[in-house]
């Protein structure tokens, strides 16, 4: 992994109206302990980092966007390849940062992906 | 020679009754009362001589009800009744528009305190006229029939109508229908389209002339998600489900970020709905945000992208030029935290509302106003 590595986010569905995606995709949830799932993007397609998440799953996503390695650098978060629970995926670390804070850094990252543009887009998910 | 006599003075109680002002949608309804007070005074004759199998011939010339005036009150129409008469002696008749009046009003009233009553009053078979009478009624609205009678002022309302209809032998009835969706399919041969619901569900609608247009443009659009609102008359079946359209009064095309729209797609979700994390928001809080928002919400400022948080409440995201928006909303709390931050510049903004309080709501268009004007 270096600094220009895609990290792979998945959308749910809900978080997408008319074709803009909320800043909570780049938000842990309360229960996540802090730790953002993602994809490393050196290590799967975002297709397959699709098909992976879906297929064989209850989950639901209506693509994939992504962020740099080096933007979470920016915003001091480490990202942690911890290979657990498939070999493909890394936590995006935002223990210590506040809810403030959190919703500052969500709203950039957020900012950047939607720069960056879907990687993929499943059919039939507005 | 016609001359009137005082017959029914109903209060209509509700908002849109005020300064005795009444809809002409809900004159349409009264009118109906009409030929329901005919047909059961035929019916109230009958009983009466049950060696005839009808009413004598002319027992309904000449008569007619007539709205005299509105009183004060929420709204009070005075209906007399007229009936042509050609002595200066009440014609024998008269009595039995009587009886069916008050036969009408001690149906309602056993509606709205003890259903099980209703039929001492009328026959399941004349109920059927609440299909037409009071399905204009909206939520917190009523036509008290006996209004001087505060015990028991015989108050129909969208309750008490349905009670009563659920005791006539009707199959289906028909409400005053608001609803949102798609159009999917259009049958210009049969001059009706398909309505998908919110929930998927769909319903066919007939198209009046008036309508064509719009009707095409949400068709065309529905692979961009061209949503609409329709109000017509809509016909349920006995468990309250929508099976279609009578007929279609207005429909206009919605904003796709439409809030009320949005919410009502919110409040669908059920717990777990982010894959098995993440709590489905309230209904009721739903509603209030909803209402909340077409109350205090400038339409003049830009609507907000609305997604559900997985902690059930609902967050609201405006993009305005390098500002990007949240207002992370506590539905039980009726609280707000809003958070702006400038992507170029770092800057942010931070506050919580009162979204219960209309200042606060002030205060929110006001921030977005400087956001919107600053990015111009």
């Amino acid at each position: 992994m270096n600094i220009e590595t895609l990290l792979l986010r998945q959308v749910h569905p809900s978080f997408l109206q008319d074709g803009e995606i909320t800043s909570q995709v780049f938000r842990p949830t309360p229960k996540d302990e802090n730790l953002l799932s993602a994809y490393d993007g050196d290590k799967i397609s975002p297709e397959g980092a699709w098909r992976h998440y879906t297929e064989g799953t209850e989950n639901r996503s209506a693509g994939v966007m992504a962020i740099t390695k080096a933007a979470c650098d920016i915003h001091q978060l480490p990202v942690i390849d911890d290979g657990i629970p498939y070999p493909e995926h890394v936590s995006i670390d935002f223990t210590g940062k506040s809810k403030t804070v959190i919703g500052i850094i969500a709203k950039a990252l957020k900012h950047a992906a939607v720069e960056r543009g879907w990687l993929y887009r499943a059919e039939g998910l507005a | 020679m016609s001359k009137g006599i005082e017959f029914l003075a109903p209060r209509l109680v509700g908002e849109r009754f005020n300064n005795h002002a009444i809809p002409l949608e809900i004159l349409k309804e009264l009118s109906v009362l009409e030929e329901m007070i005919v047909e059961v005074a035929k019916w109230k004759y009958l009983q009466d001589h049950q060696d005839r199998q009808r009413v004598p011939r002319g027992f309904t010339d000449g008569i007619s009800i007539k709205m005299t005036s509105i009183e004060d009150g929420s709204a009070i129409p005075k209906l007399a009744l007229f009936m042509a008469c050609v002595t200066l002696l009440p014609p024998e008749n008269q009595q039995y528009f009587e009886k069916a009046r008050d036969a009408i009003v001690n149906s309602v009233d056993a509606a709205e305190r003890d259903e099980t009553r209703i039929t001492q009053y009328l026959p399941t078979s004349l109920l059927v006229y609440f299909d037409k009478i009071g399905r204009g009624l909206r939520d917190n609205e009523s036509i008290e029939f006996n209004p001087s009678n505060q015990d028991c002022p015989a108050r129909l309302n969208r309750v008490s109508r349905h009670k009563l209809l659920e005791v006539s032998t009707i199959k289906e009835w028909t409400e005053e229908t608001l609803e949102r969706g798609l159009i999917p399919e259009l049958d210009q041969e049969k001059k009706r389209f398909t309505l998908q619901l919110l929930n998927g569900s769909k319903v066919l609608i007939p198209i009046e002339p008036q309508h064509k247009e719009t009707v095409f443009e949400a068709f065309l659009g529905f692979d961009k998600n061209t949503r609409v609102i329709v109000h017509g008359i809509g016909r349920y079946n006995r468990a309250l489900k929508l099976e279609t359209f009578d007929s279609l009064e207005h429909i206009n095309i919605l904003d796709p970020l439409d809030i009320s729209t949005r919410l009502s797609e919110l409040s669908m979700l059920k717990d777990g709905w982010l894959d098995g994390k993440g709590l489905a928001p309230n209904k009721t809080g739903l509603d209030w945000l909803s209402k909340s928002f077409d109350e205090n919400f400038r339409a003049d400022l830009p609507l907000p992208h609305i997604y559900p948080t997985p902690e059930g409440g609902v967050q609201a995201e405006w993009t305005i030029g390098t500002w990007e928006v949240s207002l992370e909303v506590d539905l039980g709390g009726k609280s707000a935290d809003f958070q702006s931050v400038n992507i170029k510049t770092s800057k942010v903004d931070e506050t919580t509302f009162d979204l219960s309080n209309a200042e606060s709501w002030t205060a929110l268009n006001a921030k977005i106003d400087v956001l919107q004007k600053e990015s111009v």
